[in-house]
């Protein structure tokens, strides 16, 4: 049997207040849905011909096993097998963390993710070296790059066949762990900030006077969300080594003021009060005594004084389909050329 | 901690917890009340779900028109309409909010802004689009807030008044109470996508999924929507996923939720204990004085159980008055 693939698509990402105070983006689940489409066909031409993806109930199974069996009913062979996995499933993003363990025990050769970075974040906590493959369909979408779905999906298909050598299909990435007192451990895949806001409520981050101290893996100048903040400062690639550490106050006192796009469409003045360069391995502890954690852009944890808080930057923590470098040798090798497959493989 | 880290002030965190605690200990004493066989009709019980009527109302005056659904004692409570009345009227007593006319599914307080509990499922979408075009005309910067459950979400009467709304571009929010359940048929097998976001949409509604046994996401949520509405920005969505802890209607042997559903929920997403917790915790409301606010709103109820008991029942006089409106 050939390589298995992975698709989760959680229906719950982009559902968040950032549609009212951001005019954010909500990519409709027969979206969702057509995309997931998408990206079976593409794995389909590249040879996959077994696909597992996460269960749910918010419209997209329904609608992709009718296009699937649409296209089988008219002697088609345009998508591979699909089956799902059994598993309970309760609407949230434990889904997601769910499907990605038991892919990973599974031995699935990718996971192709759909969601924003929350949805990225549960995926990696529970994928293991697994590689994924990032498409973005939630809010603020720092961590998977923007692309037509088709190329990620063939991407992906022509790493998990192993006709893109993995020391060109696979990139390493940063992660931040994060520990709360003797709570369990959590992990953001781009940014770490702490607010003043004692709560959890709507989890998504806009009232700039309550930011306090920010982490990012990289800071890039092109994303929005808080890890534009950084990259606004001092770009940080995703490959390079290392993150960064900003300290933030509210516009009024703050030594210097930023305009950053903190989400779609708000692009707003954050106070900055210092930065530095947060090398991998080191325990980073925030000044604030007491407030919530926002994890990749969402209030996740709060914390008062009793309890000790660090942050730390794990270098090559999890694997990430290299999409352009896999489209790259894929043209120069011409692996989607007719007939391609076995030089192909033989090259590699 | 001497800082209050939430976005309410002491004063308004313990008005909160009154108000959920109210409509907790009305609807739990009539679970007891109504196995009496004393209350006329039907009751269906908001408890478990006591976050989102409050964490919405809290952001409400007198100005601002709600409409209800069969499930309205805790919309009602929120919206300031008087505890013994409300109790009265479910026994079809003549103090009652409506005379003893309406009982549970009917109750209305014109003058708190509460357009009614209602019996017929997402009719109240309509009622509000006519406050809405009210609150515009006047320019009171009123809104007009609908509740509605994942069953009656798909009235069409629920879509028109969400095109109406959209085109109109109305102070309306339309806001589902997705407890999981359409009476008895589950939400996965009821309704083709899940998302009430996706509904809003297609109408060019902006729509927020909240968890509704949270009070403060539905209170930012809902704070940010409304004022949204206020200036001019139209109206808006809002999703609650919440839990009831009681059957669809009081005698419901509820044999499609899961064994130890309600136990589980009880333990662990009930809204009050959540909030109750956190915002102890943050030193801001001790537990004494949590406590000192069950007592009072038990006593409350206990009065207003034997009041409405003691209350007489309508007269055959009072058949024919208040069918029509005095202009």
């Amino acid at each position: 049997m050939g390589p298995i693939v992975g698709i989760i698509a959680n229906p719950v990402s982009a559902r968040d207040i950032r549609r009212v105070v951001a005019n954010a983006a909500s990519l409709q689940i027969a979206d969702r849905a057509n995309i997931v489409l998408r990206v079976l066909a593409a794995l389909a031409a590249c040879g996959i011909e077994q696909v597992v993806m996460m269960p749910e109930h918010g419209g997209i199974r329904g609608h992709v096993m009718r296009g699937i069996e649409r296209s089988r009913n008219q002697g088609e062979t345009r998508f591979p097998h699909v089956t799902h996995l059994d598993m309970p499933v309760t609407g949230t993003a434990e889904d997601s963390a769910r499907a990605a363990r038991l892919m990973h025990r599974a031995g699935v050769a990718a996971i192709v993710v759909l969601g924003g970075d929350g949805t990225h974040r549960a995926v990696v906590k529970e994928c293991g070296r697994v590689p994924i493959a990032g498409i973005s369909t939630g809010t603020n979408n720092a961590f998977p790059e923007h692309r037509e779905p088709t190329i990620t999906g063939l991407a992906a298909g022509l790493a998990a066949t192993g006709r893109v050598p993995a020391r060109v299909a696979f990139a390493s990435n940063k992660r931040l762990d994060v520990a709360v007192g003797e709570r369990p451990a959590e992990i953001a895949l781009v940014d770490v900030a702490f607010v003043t806001d004692s709560y959890i409520g709507a989890r998504a981050l806009w009232r700039t006077e309550t930011f306090r101290e920010l982490f990012v893996t990289f800071a890039d100048p092109e994303v929005i969300g808080m890890a534009a903040i950084a990259g606004l400062i001092e770009p940080v690639g995703r490959g390079e080594a290392g993150g960064m550490m900003v300290s933030l106050a509210p516009a009024a006192t703050a030594r210097t003021v930023l305009s950053a796009p903190i989400a779609p469409g708000l692009v707003v003045p954050v106070g900055i009060d210092d930065w530095r360069r947060m090398p991998a391995g080191i325990p980073f502890h925030p000044h604030l005594a007491a407030g919530s954690v926002a994890l990749d852009g969402e209030r996740e944890i709060f914390f008062d004084g009793r309890e000790a808080v660090s942050v730390t930057l794990t270098a090559d923590a999890f694997r990430t389909v290299n999409v352009p470098a896999v489209m790259q040798f894929a043209a120069t090798h011409g692996l989607l050329r007719a007939g391609a497959s076995l030089l192909a493989t033989a090259l590699a | 901690m001497s800082t209050n880290p939430f976005p309410l002030d002491k004063a308004d965190l313990m008005k909160a917890y009154r108000t959920m605690r109210t409509i907790r200990e009305f609807e739990e004493r009539l679970h007891v009340e109504f196995a009496k066989g004393d209350i006329p009709g039907f009751v269906h019980l908001y408890a478990g779900e006591e976050a989102c009527a409050t964490g919405i109302m809290m952001h409400l005056t007198d100005v601002d028109r709600i409409a209800s659904t069969h499930r309205g004692h805790g919309h009602c409570i929120a919206k300031g309409v008087d505890v013994h009345e409300m109790m009265a009227e479910i026994y079809g007593k003549a103090t009652g909010a409506c005379r003893g006319k309406g009982g549970s599914m009917h109750i209305a307080d014109l003058a708190k802004g509460m357009m009614g509990a209602n019996g017929i499922l997402g009719a109240g979408a309509p009622l509000v689009c006519g406050a809405g075009l009210a609150a515009k005309f006047r320019g009171d910067g009123g809104v007009g807030i609908t509740f509605f459950g994942d069953g009656a979400s798909n009235q069409g009467m629920v879509l028109e008044s969400m095109n109406l709304a959209a085109v109109w571009n109305l102070p309306v929010i339309f806001v589902v109470e997705n407890n999981g359940y359409a009476e008895s048929t589950s939400v996965d097998y009821a309704t083709a996508v899940d998302s009430y976001v996706d509904r809003a949409s297609g109408f060019g509604l902006p729509g927020v999924t909240v968890d509704g046994t949270d009070f403060f996401a539905v209170y930012e949520a809902a704070g940010e929507m409304i004022r949204r509405a206020r200036e001019g920005g139209g109206p808006a969505l809002l999703e609650c996923k919440m839990v009831r802890f009681f059957g669809h209607f009081e005698g419901d042997a509820q044999t499609y939720k899961a064994k130890g559903e309600n136990d589980y929920n009880r333990e662990h997403r009930d809204c009050l204990k959540i909030f109750a917790a956190r915002v102890r915790e943050a030193g801001v409301v001790t537990a004494d004085e949590f406590a000192a606010i069950d007592r009072e709103v038990g006593a409350l109820i206990e009065d207003a159980v034997a009041s409405a008991k003691a209350a007489p029942l309508p007269s055959a006089r009072d058949l024919t008055t208040d069918v029509y409106v005095a202009y």
